[in-house]
């Protein structure tokens, strides 16, 4: 893209989710939103290919429905209330159509079927911003709103996400829709623990934040798209499949890796709010995604993959792709869960 | 939606191609204006013996012929059971069965096969024709649909081991005032369906080369793959390369790479070029347009695909500035 071009989309990109994060009036909030989907919609479509168009048609499709969702329950919230302010959503007929449009956006269930599409239809970096960057603006909401959300409504949502999550991710061989359903199983985690404690919600946001990033970045130095051309890099890049097999476990919440701490925290306060079966529903369907996780360790670093021999020696030539704090990002990966008992403090 | 087809026949029993033309015509456009292979062939009209006193010795020179053509339609002792409520059950049971086997086979793996075996799998038999049921899976469509005079027919060849597409192509342009050229003549496969008859698509992300063991007369054929979308306006988009026959007692085997395949939107080939991605193939057609007139045929044995590893080619065309500024700014 040009430069002039690309800096324009970055910084509305930037500066529309910075608005929604500070804004205290719905309009602002929404205009944050907008701002963000119309920045984005060019970057999906960058490589013009006709699978990366129809990937920007279907996100356009979904945000901007869920912006009119948004819109219409900022209006009923006006209505009823007679004021716009982001944290007083007292009607709760607008607190549920607010709820569903940020449902919408974020690419939870039943809303998730476009995740995996839009992800799968476009380059690694975009898809790496959409499940990273995207979902920042939608979580600050719903964080300034958890008070007043159906708390039905977002259990029952919550469980389904990690079920579809896991299940939806069990047979894919595109590591991008790979990424899609794991993000759409995190976002299951957080919604559940969003009513109940939502600093959790963002430590678990936070640190899911970091682990996209670092895999995110190791698939795109490697240039891999695929788990067969993963289990290829062993040969060019040794060190990065050791550094993705920690990376991955760390997200399928194994302990002693930082992924394990907000599984615990989480499943600490549902059952302190004495949400026992959801809390075992939620850790055995976490399962799943461990599985698929693991399945790509085993590709990819666990294991020699059977293929033709003049595949396997390859020179060595560096990618020109950056590793942006990758060494920080793993470090935090690894090493973060000593850590736990400050954030309890925190609390 | 699919199902009404069916509720409007109402007949139950019958394992064929349920769908006459015309509503195929409603539901799928009048592009696809498709018969299935089965119902072409000629059936016999029943004899009635009130306005045919006489003929008797004919009738017994007949018979055997009628008899060899009759060999689809069930015998006037069995009459087919025409029940409405029974035929909305099974087919809802048929929908929950494959419902239930979708959700086992994902269990197992992608397509029911566990994900080591298809990630390992190099060669993969698509489409062989060894019964009736495999002509079912395709849909021959001529442009008879618009008001041409070509004819197409596809059939089981010898010993049930191959298909035979065969007919005539004439190039004479429908008289409608519209059309100037004319003259085409086609097969597609019919896109795989799930429970519920939604649609599936076929992901051949694992292989890089079309494999297909044909026989023809020396005509060039186009391959066209379609794939799986749900934008509508994706739907006039399709990957096409050429298939050149010799004609000849030999079987022949044509290797196309996918990178080879270059993209066309309503029948126009685009000078912006976009590599064909393989993970949602919907379907495969083989189309005969050369504007020579006359009779054609084309046997196939199988089609399949499979993974050439001296064959590193991404993608075959480039796109320059000259043609496309917008793709370079």
């Amino acid at each position: 893209m040009n430069p002039l071009a690309s800096i324009i989309m970055s910084s509305t990109l930037i500066s529309g989710t910075l608005i929604t994060l500070i804004s205290s009036h719905w309009l602002m909030a929404w205009m944050g939103l907008e701002m963000n989907m119309f920045a984005i919609i060019p970057m999906i479509m960058k490589n013009n290919s006709p699978r990366a168009i129809e990937a920007a048609t279907k996100y356009f499709l979904i945000q901007a429905s869920a912006s009119m969702l948004l819109l219409m329950a900022a209006s009923l919230n006006f209505m009823y209330s007679g004021q716009w302010t982001l944290t007083e959503m007292n009607v709760s007929m607008a607190s549920l159509i607010m709820l569903i449009a940020m449902l919408m956006k974020l690419g939870m269930a039943p809303f998730h079927f476009w995740v995996p599409e839009v992800t799968q239809g476009t380059v690694l970096l975009t898809s790496l911003i959409i499940l990273t960057w995207q979902k920042l603006a939608p979580l600050a909401i719903l964080f300034q709103i958890a008070p007043s959300i159906n708390v039905n409504i977002i259990l029952t949502t919550a469980i389904l996400s990690i079920l579809i999550g896991g299940w939806g991710g069990l047979n894919q061989t595109q590591l991008r829709k790979i990424m899609a359903y794991s993000s759409i199983a995190h976002m299951g985690w957080m919604a559940a623990v969003m009513i109940y404690n939502p600093t959790l919600m963002l430590l678990n946001l936070l640190l899911y934040l970091i682990f996209t990033f670092s895999a995110f970045t190791i698939l795109i130095k490697c240039s891999s798209t695929s788990t067969s051309m993963l289990t290829m890099t062993w040969n060019s890049y040794p060190l990065m499949v050791s550094v993705l097999l920690i990376i991955l476990l760390s997200m399928g919440g194994l302990p002693p890796l930082t992924g394990f701490v907000p599984k615990w925290l989480i499943i600490y306060e549902l059952i302190k709010n004495t949400n026992i079966a959801m809390t075992l529903t939620m850790s055995i369907l976490a399962l799943l995604n461990l599985f698929f996780y693991l399945r790509l360790i085993y590709a990819s670093s666990l294991t020699l993959f059977p293929t033709s021999s003049n595949l396997k020696f390859k020179w060595k030539i560096n990618t020109p792709n950056k590793m942006y704090f990758l060494p920080t990002m793993v470090s935090i990966s690894l090493l973060f869960l000593p850590v736990s008992p400050m954030i309890l403090m925190l609390n | 939606m699919a199902l009404a087809p069916k509720l409007l026949t109402g007949i139950h029993g019958l394992g064929k191609c349920q769908m006459p033309s015309a509503i195929s015509c409603l539901f799928l456009g009048p592009r696809f204006a498709g018969y299935c292979s089965s119902s072409l062939q000629k059936t016999a009209a029943a004899p009635n013996k009130a306005l045919d006193p006489q003929g008797k010795s004919g009738r017994d020179l007949q018979s055997p012929h009628r008899r060899e053509a009759a060999l689809d339609i069930p015998s006037p002792d069995e009459k087919p059971e025409v029940s409405f409520d029974k035929a909305i059950r099974d087919e809802i049971k048929d929908h929950f069965r494959r419902l239930k086997d979708e959700f086992v086979n994902h269990w197992i793996g992608p397509e029911g096969r566990p994900l080591h075996e298809v990630m390992l799998e190099q060669a993969k038999v698509v489409w062989q024709f060894r019964g009736k049921e495999d002509l079912d899976k395709w849909v021959v469509t001529s442009d008879k649909t618009i008001g041409g005079r070509s004819e197409v027919f596809l059939k089981m060849g010898k010993n049930n081991q191959s298909a035979l597409l065969y007919g005539n192509l004439s190039s004479e342009a429908p008289l409608d005032g519209d059309s100037g050229h004319s003259g085409y003549c086609a097969m597609i496969s019919r896109v795989p369906r799930g429970s519920f008859e939604r649609k599936k698509s076929y992901d051949w992300s694992q292989f890089n080369t079309l494999y297909l063991r044909v026989r023809g007369d020396g005509r060039p054929w186009m391959v066209n793959l379609r794939e799986d979308t749900d934008i509508i306006q994706k739907h006039n988009q399709m990957y096409s390369y050429f298939m050149f026959t010799r004609g000849g007692p030999y079987w022949q085997e044509v290797k196309i790479p996918f990178s080879k395949f270059f993209f066309s939107n309503q029948g126009r080939i685009r000078d912006a070029q976009f590599q064909l991605l393989l993970d949602k193939i919907s379907s495969i057609g083989l189309t005969l347009a050369d504007k020579v007139d006359g009779p054609f045929f084309l046997e196939i044995d199988f089609i399949g695909v499979f993974t050439d590893p001296a064959h590193t080619e991404e993608f075959a065309y480039e796109n320059s500035p000259a043609l496309n500024p917008r793709l370079f700014r």
